[in-house]
């Protein structure tokens, strides 16, 4: 892959040149590259250097204003159907953005009932099957404010893999829990991981990413700096920039 | 030819001698086939509500405006509404004629033509004890309270000039808006005098006894005739000319005198001793439990559920709107808010009854009903301040919720409806229901466009009985009864938020 050849239609997400701006703002700058099915990337960079932008561009969520993305072959612009792009690409985010006023189990079925029209007895077995899976069924009928971080988060994975998604972001999913709640989290991820979604993640968690990562990408400033295989970039990075950003983290470990 | 011609004026002479009203002597506001009169009934004996029925309007113009309807043969119809706005509502169409006890004067005249029906005079009262006096200069320094909206006041003003410009002290002038409270001014002892009509005080006379007597009798021109007035249209007051002589010639006016006790031969009747308790229970409690309390309560509750209602439907998207990034909308938005949260409720009603049918005339007509000016107007005045409470409401909920909603594919209406406003609703609903009780009482306002709410009616009581305290505390029992029940269902709902308390989270659980 180069930045000038086609995008891929066998990929799961292709993307050429793609850039984003937030006013004269360059948040993202000219990012090219192509993701398989069932890969497992792990996206790592200092603050602001875009990591959250990069993958809130792949759902839509933030449209990007150049380039190409190309999901599943298709490309994605302002004609795309947002409710198909994002019934395939979930998303997980750092503050698990529960709706507070349902219960754990509404939480999971009100965007299949509202987006995919089907049946509430058939969301309501399908999500308690996701909430078995994430270990916290018992929970179910219980609003929001009732679970600790760890739980919250484990609802915000069950409530993404209802849409039944091919993709998932997970932006930051540890970033606001405790030690004890990161190993839960990241465990779901890994079992995930195994069944073969593919899955982009933004974190700051080495071991998680070392472990799970197929591939790592190293943001800086809106660029795409390194793209490698985790035992590579961790133990002989290429470029400048990570070795310092490597560096800086073991100084404050 | 000139044989034709005498034939009809025979004619003609012969229908109006056998009593038959030709319909070339019909003033032309008749020609919907009915008489409709602009009047003010809290003026007894001339107009009021004569009983606990609201729809039971009685008094010498009532009965004097039936009587020319009879005359026209046409149908009689009444509008009740307060005296500032008889005269708008004459020039605005609403009515054919204003019969409400109101006098004939020059100031008027220029802007209406006003027919003579019944000799009246100014006189001062004092409290039973005081001693007849001979001119205003008696009066000097002391107070004199007066009905608002009328032109007293001017006239004393002028008085008072020429009281001054003699090194003595001006009459204290003191104005209420209803003939009723003046008079209560005196029977307190707060007011020493008050100046009224003497027909009024001798229907009084019955409720007041020996507790006030006149002492003095002014001679003051403008304020000795009680006249009918219309607009200045065509021949119509020659025609009401004709029907009121008519109606003299034929007794009915002398009749309708004696009915009312308003002749001359009423004049000492004052003077009869009655005695009054300090609080008239079982009128308290029939006024509490009759149909036109119940009625004016049920006024009062249906107009302010109905303008919220429709204040809530109008703020929702005006909130979202100045929510949003800036845009044209902006300034004009925000002008609306302004504008009605700034000027005073009172001002505004007045000005949708009494101000809009000049600009445009289809709101003369009778469908422009007080129900739905006082609807409008505060539909629209709440609607202002329930955009800032649902903007606060909005902007209360976590951005978040947007992001989770789109990430999961739902569309910005299902987020909006399905995981925004339920959220929004527990913030904005104790400030909502708290507007919604004041919005309760400030309906109280419209009795000025004669909304026949709850201080409506208890006003008109008070006009006809003098029993201030009774109906005053029966409404402030129903006020207070409605209130209280909003309060306790605003309770009741904050209860059922359980998804917002760590403790309530479990309660699904059980």
């Amino acid at each position: 892959m180069t930045p000038n050849s086609p995008p891929d239609p066998q990929a799961a997400i292709s993307i050429r040149k793609m850039s984003k701006f937030y006013g004269d703002f360059l948040a993202l700058d000219r990012i090219s590259i192509d993701i398989a099915r069932g890969e497992k990337i792990v996206v790592l960079g200092p603050s602001g250097s875009g990591k959250s932008t990069f993958i809130r561009t792949l759902n839509r969520i933030e449209p990007h204003d150049s380039g190409v993305l190309m999901i599943d072959g298709a490309i994605v612009d302002e004609t795309t159907g947002l409710t198909e792009l994002r019934g395939a690409v979930g998303m997980v985010f750092q503050n698990y953005n529960l709706f507070p006023h349902l219960t754990v189990l509404e939480n999971c079925t009100l965007a299949p009932r509202l987006v995919r029209r089907a049946h509430r007895e058939a969301t309501e077995a399908l999500a308690r099957q996701y909430l078995a899976q994430v270990g916290i069924l018992e929970q179910a009928e219980k609003f929001p404010i009732a679970l600790s971080g760890g739980q919250q988060q484990r609802v915000a994975i069950a409530r993404a893999l209802c849409m039944a998604p091919d993709v998932i972001l997970f932006d930051e999913p540890t970033a606001a829990l405790d030690p004890e709640a990161i190993k839960d989290v990241i465990g779901i991820i890994d079992t995930l991981a195994e069944r073969g979604i593919t899955i982009i993640c933004v974190t700051h968690e080495m071991g998680f990413a070392r472990h799970i990562a197929d591939r790592v990408l190293f943001m800086d400033r809106g660029c795409l700096i390194e793209t490698a295989p985790p035992d590579r970039f961790f133990t002989a990075p290429g470029t400048e920039r990570a070795k310092q950003f490597l560096a800086q983290l073991i100084h404050h470990e | 030819m000139p044989r034709l011609f005498l034939l009809c004026l025979v004619a003609i002479l012969g229908l109006a001698a056998s009593g038959v009203v030709r319909a070339a002597d019909r003033p032309g506001f008749l020609r919907d086939g009915t008489l409709t009169v602009c009047t003010n009934p809290t003026l007894p004996p001339m107009t009021f509500i004569n009983g606990n029925d609201l729809s039971a309007l009685d008094g010498f113009d009532i009965d004097l405006a039936r009587a020319l309807a009879r005359y026209w043969h046409v149908a009689a119809r009444f509008e009740t509404m307060d005296f500032a706005g008889m005269f708008p509502s004459l020039a605005a169409g609403r009515c054919d004629l204003v019969i409400s006890g109101v006098l004939k004067q020059r100031a008027r005249e220029k802007l209406f033509d006003a027919v003579p029906y019944l000799e009246s005079s100014p006189v001062v009262v004092s409290n039973g004890s005081a001693k007849p006096v001979t001119s205003f200069d008696a009066l000097a320094g002391q107070t004199l309270a007066m009905q608002s909206g009328t032109s007293y006041a001017a006239r004393i003003e002028t008085i008072n000039k020429d009281l001054v410009a003699r090194n003595l002290p001006p009459i204290v002038i003191q104005q209420y808006p209803s003939e009723d409270q003046v008079v209560q001014q005196v029977l307190l002892g707060r007011t020493r005098n008050f100046l009224s009509q003497d027909v009024e005080l001798f229907y009084r006379s019955a409720q007041l006894g020996d507790r006030v007597r006149v002492i003095f009798t002014p001679r003051m021109p403008d304020y000795e005739e009680l006249a009918i007035y219309l607009r200045k249209e065509g021949q119509e007051r020659a025609a009401l000319t004709r029907a009121i002589d008519a109606l003299r010639r034929d007794g009915t006016l002398e009749r309708l005198e004696h009915k009312w006790n308003v002749g001359a031969s009423a004049r000492n009747a004052l003077g009869v001793t009655t005695s009054r308790r300090r609080f008239d229970m079982p009128v308290f409690l029939s006024a509490l439990f009759s149909r036109a309390f119940l009625k004016g309560a049920l006024m009062t509750l249906v107009i302010a559920l109905a303008s919220h209602a429709m204040a809530i439907l109008i703020s929702l998207p005006i909130a979202l709107k100045l929510n949003a990034p800036r845009s044209l909308w902006h300034p004009f938005l925000s002008l609306y808010v302004g504008v009605f949260r700034g000027a005073p409720t009172l001002l505004q009603l007045l000005f949708i009854w009494n101000a809009l049918p000049q600009f445009f005339p289809i709101f003369h007509e009778s469908w422009f009903s007080p129900f739905l000016a006082t609807w409008i107007c505060l539909s629209i005045n709440e609607s202002a301040y329930q955009v800032e409470i649902n903007r606060a409401a909005l902007r209360a909920i976590d951005p978040g919720q947007m992001a989770g909603g789109e990430a999961l594919g739902m569309t910005t209406g299902q987020i909006y409806r399905h995981v925004i406003f339920p959220q929004a609703l527990r913030v904005a609903l104790p400030p909502t229901i708290n507007e919604f009780i004041s919005l309760l009482k400030t309906t109280s306002l419209a009795s000025v466009i004669s909304l026949q709410e709850l201080l409506f009616v208890t006003q008109t009581q008070v006009a006809r009985s003098f029993q201030f305290t009774e109906y005053y505390a029966a409404a402030l029992v129903y006020y207070l009864a409605m209130v209280f029940v909003f309060l306790h269902i605003q309770k009741h709902i904050e209860k059922r938020f359980v998804w917002a308390s760590r403790n309530g989270g479990g309660a699904h659980d059980a």
